[in-house]
């Protein structure tokens, strides 16, 4: 048993970096600054977390009557275990298998479902704080509107505490299964990527089964069952997944006899589940992960005429740096899912939230087709901005070159040329995002042609500033040192930072028209300013990344 | 021709002094070999040389270029070979050459030569259309050296290029390093390995706790010590 502790408490060190943290910040005096940057995000987010407070309060004050508050608490739960479901699968993937340091720890005499476990507290840990701001407001609000007792705050702790468990244990034993089998052929990354899409495909496919099943329910019992069943709306919402049926029950009940069995069905089938996961660990984990990152090659020599065709001739930086950004993008499995595969997954999963109506995606894509010309423009614009920028394509491009930076320092190409290429791959994905929505656009809200066309061209003008920000934003400190994949995209804070960034500049953007059209001013015009203002922040975006990449590739050592 | 002029740099605020006044000078045509133990500064050199640090103070010229004021004049007739072969592993072999010479700009018809030339010799011919990801340490290692003499640099500077290299390979390396030097370049690499840099070296370069202690020829290095093998040399200089 202490041999795990040690290995989980290695693992948590290694995945939040603490023993670097402290030595940089406590013994070299460095990066003091990261604590000045924690409370600035801490103090930009207090606005939104207020007006969750808010909406949540709304909400509650809105159910209370009708005694159907809980379905509050299922509406938070399940959106957690919903975002757990999704994002743990990039987790779980990435941790179990792509990790540098499991090449260290297979030859250990530490058991195999030791080490995944090490692995799966760190996701745990992870998924705690993913889910903290969506699940804790309205867990605390909860218990703070409705006088709750101790019990409340007691089984409340709990549930949050076991709230990751049933989902990461679910997508755990999936995918040690899948990479099973994946590892016995040679075809593995592709393997990897074609097994992730069916496993994200199977969670929104969920999702339009109980989005389609609940409102189906709503048409037939109409609102005599909404009001009349002290729980109905909770079960309607809770039928995606019971977990967060039992969940609520628990919490609403205190330390009554059904509220204490629906905590023990709770733990019990967290327990059940995370056994279950360890038992799997233990069979499959090694078998699938032995061997993961060895890739044969074809090993065949080049014929004169093949080696004559491929060899390239004389000097063409931005065109070889490009080439090279967009093959390992799209040849390291996790990048990929996170890069092409999110701007083309982002339309669909907003079309299918969409149509089983279950989100407000529903009422904007409608209101989209109804309301004026302009403000369909430029609400289309911004729904492309979105599908096209809010990945860390940009807001990683540096940070994922980690430990082979070194290349890009030595080469003789100058900062402002490799810029540019990792630019134009970047903007290029962007504008992948940008033509899937826009098909999307025009194939289901049957959308005018000249209508997208227009929201198109603001979509690419805006999209070069986000690319140019998020680009910024990592150049200004890139996280160049990590030993999985997932760090440098998912778990890279500067990504995170740059969708803040992006969804910043829509909502200024969106108080500038209100200005406008307050100001009177009609609607070409405000087309005519709004693009203006988006080729200025775009132009002025570009021009201040070239300038810094100059002096960020000369203070950067490595 | 490299020269480092009274270079320094510490890190930790100026509490570990990595590299301590360095001043040496490696001629065309000279293969400058670098000695010293673990942390002596070794790699913090090499690694200034080729811009990968920026010294606290001293300069750092190649062919006459100064390496922080003129970095793309000097990155563009420099190569570096790494400690560790940490490279693009998603792409193929042939792919990271293509891709050195496409940042060099080396033209088609020398680009064929040499790489077909060097893929040979080093018995990578089989390999070089398979991603880097498959390939052992050692091939790493040789296809990093193949890309650092594909542009056919005037200065070369190694870390450590013979860890991982079978004894054919070391071979081979050891005769492409004096050809290299031979058309009047400038080669400088690090070594542990006492007989290569013995027998290789033109001159050799001692450092330790950051401090140069010996630079000379091998005679000279003798008379210093009245020692016989480097090795002996080495141990008495560094053992301070």
């Amino acid at each position: 048993m202490k041999r795990l502790f040690t290995l989980i408490r290695v693992a948590l060190k290694v995945n939040f970096g603490l023993s670097v943290l402290y030595h940089r910040v406590f013994r070299q005096k460095k990066d003091i600054w990261i604590g000045l940057v924690a409370v600035l995000i801490l103090i930009s987010i207090i606005p939104t977390i207020y007006g969750y407070l808010k909406l949540v309060e709304g909400i509650y004050s809105a159910l209370k009557p009708v005694g159907q508050e809980q379905a509050l608490l299922t509406f938070a739960l399940l959106a957690g275990q919903f975002l757990i479901l999704v994002f743990g699968l990039y987790y779980v993937v990435s941790a179990f298998y792509f990790s540098k340091d499991l090449d260290m720890l297979i030859p250990l005499p530490l058991k195999p479902f030791e080490v995944m476990l090490s692995k799966f507290i760190v996701i745990l840990v992870n998924e705690y704080l993913t889910v903290l701001p969506i699940v804790a407001p309205v867990l605390v609000y909860f218990g703070i509107l409705g006088k709750a007792g101790l019990s409340y705050w007691v089984n409340a702790l709990i549930i949050y505490l076991l709230l990751p468990v049933i989902p990461l244990a679910i997508v755990s034993i999936l995918v040690v299964g899948m990479m099973r089998v994946v590892n016995l052929s040679r075809k593995k990354d592709a393997l990897i990527i074609v097994g992730s899409l069916l496993l994200i495909a199977a969670s929104i496919g969920l999702q339009f089964v109980f989005g389609r099943s609940g409102r189906s329910q709503l048409d037939a019992n109409a609102m005599v069952n909404f009001f009349t069943s002290p729980d109905s709306l909770l079960k309607r919402v809770g039928a995606g997944f019971p977990p967060s049926i039992w969940a609520t029950k628990a919490l609403a009940g205190g330390f009554s006899g059904p509220a204490l069995l629906n905590l023990l069905i709770f733990a019990g089938t967290s327990l059940a589940l995370f056994y279950g996961m360890l038992v799997t660990a233990e069979k499959l984990f090694y078998r699938g992960l032995v061997g993961i990152g060895e890739i044969s090659g074809r090993r065949k020599a080049l014929s004169q005429a093949e080696m004559s065709r491929l060899v390239s001739s004389g000097r063409r930086p931005v065109k070889a740096i490009f080439w090279r950004e967009w093959r390992i993008m799209n040849r390291t499995p996790i990048f990929l899912l996170n890069g092409v595969l999110t701007v083309i997954l982002i339309p669909i999963l907003f079309i299918v939230m969409a149509r089983s109506g279950t989100g407000d995606n529903a009422f904007i894509l409608k209101a989209l087709g109804s309301a004026k010309s302009v403000y369909v423009i430029l609400a289309s614009a911004c729904f492309l901005l979105i599908c096209g920028c809010l990945n860390g394509t940009s807001s990683s491009t540096f940070s994922r070159e980690g430990g082979q930076f070194w290349m890009s320092k030595i080469i003789p190409v100058t900062p402002r040329e490799q810029v540019m290429a990792k630019f134009l791959h970047s903007y290029l994905i962007a504008l992948l995002g940008v033509c899937a929505g826009s098909v999307l656009l025009i194939l289901v809200l049957h959308l005018k042609l000249a209508v997208c066309a227009a929201a198109i061209m603001f979509g690419l003008v805006g999209a070069a500033g986000m690319t140019a920000l998020g680009m910024i934003i990592d150049l200004a400190r890139p996280l160049l040192e990590w030993t999985n994949p997932q760090k440098a995209i998912k778990q890279n804070l500067n990504v995170l930072f740059s969708i803040f960034a992006d969804l910043g500049i829509l909502a200024v953007l969106g108080f500038f028209i209100r200005v406008l059209t307050k100001a009177g001013i009609r609607g070409n015009s405000i087309l005519v300013l709004v693009f203006a203002v988006l080729i200025l922040l775009s132009w002025l975006s570009y021009w201040f990344l070239l300038r810094m990449a100059a002096k960020r590739y000369r203070e950067i050592e490595v | 021709m490299l020269e480092l002029d009274h270079v320094s740099k510490s890190y930790n605020k100026g509490k570990v002094k990595a590299v301590d006044d360095l001043t040496l000078t490696v001629a065309p045509g000279e293969i400058f070999g670098f000695l010293g133990p673990n942390g002596a500064g070794k790699t913090t050199t090499i690694k200034m040389i080729v811009g990968l640090l920026r010294p606290d103070t001293g300069t750092v010229a190649v062919n006459g270029f100064d390496t922080q004021k003129d970095a793309l004049k000097c990155k563009s007739i420099t190569t570096y070979v790494p400690d560790y072969p940490a490279i693009y592993e998603r792409l193929t072999g042939l792919e990271y050459l293509n891709f050195i010479g496409d940042v060099y700009g080396v033209l088609k018809k020398e680009r064929l030569e040499r790489i077909e030339n060097w893929l040979e010799i080093f018995d990578l011919t089989q390999a070089v259309s398979s991603p880097i990801q498959s390939y052992s340490h050692g091939m790493k290692q040789k296809i990093v050296l193949i890309a650092a003499l594909l542009p056919s640099p005037q200065v070369m500077v190694l870390d450590e290029p013979m860890v991982g290299l079978d004894p054919r390979a070391s071979h081979h390396i050891k005769g492409l390093m004096r050809e290299h030097c031979d058309q009047g370049k400038t080669l400088f690499f690090s070594t542990h390995i006492m007989e290569v840099a013995e027998k290789l070296c033109d001159r050799i370069g001692i450092i330790n706790k950051g401090k140069l202690v010996a630079c000379g020829t091998m005679d000279e290095l003798r008379k210093l010590n009245a020692e016989q093998s480097l090795e002996h040399i080495f141990l008495d200089l560094t053992d301070k």
